[in-house]
């Protein structure tokens, strides 16, 4: 399955809040949607949900239009909740059912979810007497009961502790493994870097990046290197190397020891090693540099503001 | 339809395992039971007319003095074997003084005290007059008597043939040819309280349930997993399922109890509880259809808060309605075949208590109940459908109360 969202505008009133989104996903893969707070992500799922009718664009799915209702989908909307006063098992099943699972085998899948997330002691519990982290595991669990073939995960890190982020990330692996098409926003990048394969960068209601994780960290790295001292660092460091190398490299950024230098242009990698041969700098590590997602987000996000204000 | 089934189920189970729910339909069931087995164990005579348990006779002094009356004939026309025939329970004693006789009734020796102080007036003397004293009446009727006996004396008339032409028999045979109002009216005006008070209450338990999904935010869950007019529908005939069950057990013991304990109350309930199977019929009918029609409005008004507290700001305009039909009803009653009612008996939000009251006690022909039944089915199931896409505008639109007029013009704009 190939989900695709093209050119999505919508306002609330006279204001438009989405410029025009664009992006893809596949089964198998993960597409996280990144994007400050207020940038437009959770709009974006709201539309694809259908909670929300988009003013135009489409969205499709294997180049038909997509229809919601003709999907098992499990979606864990940004505003969660429950109903306080049932048992967890109850409000699983009436869930399970609502989404089209026979009683019997709802029953089944919500044991099966509630174990798998370390919560079937809670099984016959109150939702309202459970821990917010484990409300919040109870949620996911009520998202995951139908056994979806998309799961739509609107900041699903947000309110668990290190361990519970742990299990959620192992379950969202596990999903992933087994071909389910996932998406889902976060403004927390390690999460993001870890699961998906593509990202989609919305900042203020547009899409400033978007595709392949890997091709883009690739892509940002292309003219950058690493490059460490053994005896110095910091500003120090810097120095040094602006005097040494500052027809080939400017130094770009300082990362604790490690200096991150943009190469001039028609300069090469090979270049710089040849000097730094020659040099009398005590080179301890040298090598290409990879941007974490983080920098790339801090960086396009951050290039937008510039070329807006 | 499988989904609708699963939201009512899921509705229904709420209601079943609410104690205070369970515990009130019980309560009041077993009164029900109970309350028309009551004259078989207490004596209630007084009311029923019926003996069915021997009085315990026991008279303390305290109330044998209670049934002491005195009195004092300045006219000389009062005979005791009278005084007696009209008050048989009292004993009566003739009185010294007017001071006598009221220290007496001051200190309680005596009930009450009769001064006859000419041929067609008297002083009345009691120490505490209670609301249900009718003793002033009675001893009326005493002095009426001996008044006309003095007259016919006077005047050399015969006081019995006299006595005779004034309380002359007369024989009338009544055959009602349709409704008899007179003993259709109070049942009528009791099913039409049980409506009304269901609407108000289990109208009000929608609107929360359905603000309360939206204040724990389950809302958006929901509307992704199923139909807007699943989920209020759902809830709403599981409201009124409950509800009417809730009736039907309550009014079904008290009227089956009532049924095997009618003679033993001398069929004083009758006019509340002898209520015809086709008057019954139609009050299931546009009973339950006047429920469902307010019902799906609470739901309505539900969604427009996002806050339990809010829900009075929102449903008062409706409330404000129901009001005004059942006081305009319960006035109407009173005149069942005039044009007034007969044109409420149409409209939806009046129908279930003035076509009810007409079929009840007045003149109304089959094609005005089809119709006006029709109408209401039509205007359930309208507002059945703007509810839904009300609840379903609602869904994520937090902070004020957004107006009902507002939300219309946002459904038709939407459109």
């Amino acid at each position: 399955m190939k989900l695709e969202v093209k050119d999505i505008h919508k306002s609330f009133g006279e204001k438009e809040v989405l410029h025009g989104i664009n992006f893809s996903v596949e089964s198998g893969k993960a597409l996280g949607l990144l994007g400050r707070n207020g940038a437009g992500k959770t709009t974006t799922i709201r539309i694809l949900m259908d909670v929300f009718h988009a003013n135009s664009g489409e969205i499709t799915m294997d180049g038909q239009k997509f229809i919601p209702a003709n999907y098992q989908i499990g979606y864990l909307p940004e505003e969660r909740g429950l109903y306080p006063k049932r048992t967890v098992i109850d409000q699983m099943v009436f869930l399970g059912c609502l989404r089209g699972l026979k009683a019997k085998q709802a029953k089944e899948n919500a044991k099966r979810w509630l174990k798998r997330l370390e919560v079937s002691e809670y099984e016959t519990k109150k939702l309202e007497t459970l821990s917010k982290g484990n409300q919040q595991k109870v949620q996911l669990a009520a998202t995951l009961v139908a056994d979806p073939e998309i799961v739509i995960l609107d900041e699903p890190f947000s309110g668990l502790d290190p361990v519970n982020s742990q299990i959620l990330k192992d379950v969202v692996s596990e999903l992933i493994a087994d071909g389910k098409l996932v998406i889902f926003s976060s403004h927390q990048m390690s999460y993001v870097e870890e699961f998906c394969e593509n990202i989609a960068i919305i900042n203020q209601g547009e899409v400033v990046l978007e595709g392949n994780l890997h091709e883009i960290k690739k892509d940002y790295g292309k003219s950058r290197l690493m490059l460490t001292l053994a005896d110095c660092a910091g500003e120090e460091a810097a120095k040094k190397v602006t005097a040494e190398l500052s027809d080939l490299v400017a130094v770009e950024d300082i990362k604790k020891n490690v200096l991150v230098l943009a190469l001039a242009e028609g300069k090469t990698r090979k270049d710089v090693m040849e000097r730094l041969a020659k040099a009398s700098l005590e080179v301890e590590h040298f090598g290409s540099f990879e941007p974490s997602l983080n920098d790339i987000f801090v960086a396009k996000v951050g290039e937008e503001a510039e070329k807006n204000a | 339809m499988h989904k609708f089934l699963t939201v009512l189920k899921y509705e229904l189970k709420e209601y079943f395992s609410n104690k205070t729910f369970v515990i009130i339909t019980i309560f009041l069931a077993v009164a029900g039971l109970l309350g028309p087995f009551l004259p078989r164990v207490i004596d209630m005579s007084d009311f029923t007319g019926v003996k069915v348990v021997e009085k315990e006779e026991k008279v303390n002094e305290k109330d044998e003095k209670a049934k002491t009356f005195l009195y004092i004939d300045n006219v000389g026309f009062l005979s005791e074997d009278v005084l007696q025939a009209v008050f048989p329970d009292k004993t009566w004693k003739k009185a010294d003084s007017i001071e006598a006789l009221k220290t007496a009734v001051e200190e309680r020796e005596a009930g009450a005290g009769f001064v006859v102080t000419g041929i067609d007036s008297y002083d009345y003397y009691v120490y505490n007059k209670s609301m249900t004293d009718t003793n002033q009446f009675a001893f009326d009727e005493v002095m009426k008597q001996f008044y006309r006996v003095n007259y016919c004396m006077e005047k050399g008339l015969d006081p019995e043939e006299f006595m005779g032409m004034l309380s002359a028999p007369i024989q009338a045979n009544e055959t009602i040819l349709n409704k008899d109002t007179t003993s259709n009216f109070w049942y009528c005006y009791l099913l039409v309280i049980v409506v009304f008070m269901l609407i108000m209450l289990y109208g009000q338990m929608i609107a929360v349930a359905v603000t309360n999904e939206k204040s724990n935010r389950a809302i958006e869950v929901l509307v992704t997993s199923t139909t807007s007019n699943s989920l209020l529908f759902g809830k709403v005939i599981a409201g009124a399922i409950a509800s009417l069950g809730q009736v039907a057990i309550i009014l079904g013991a008290l009227l089956c109890s009532y049924g095997m304990n009618r003679e033993v109350w001398g069929k004083q309930l009758d006019m509340f509880l002898d209520i015809p199977t086709d008057v019954m019929i139609a009050f299931a009918f546009f009973g339950l259809g006047g429920y469902l029609f307010f019902a799906f409005l609470y739901g309505a008004m539900g969604a427009l808060v996002s806050k339990t507290e809010d829900i009075s700001k929102s449903t008062s305009g409706l409330m404000m309605v129901i009001m005004i039909v059942y006081m305009f009803s319960l006035i109407q009653l009173n005149n069942v075949d005039g044009t007034i009612i007969k044109v409420l008996s149409f409209l939806p939000i009046s129908s279930y208590s003035t076509m009810f009251a007409r079929i009840a006690m007045g003149t109304v022909a089959t094609w005005e109940i089809i119709l006006s039944f029709v109408i209401l089915v039509a205007s359930i199931v309208a507002v059945g459908v703007i509810g839904a896409k009300i609840y379903r505008m609602g869904t994520l639109r937090y902070g004020n109360p957004i107006k009902f007029s507002s939300a219309l013009k946002d459904l038709k704009k939407s459109e």
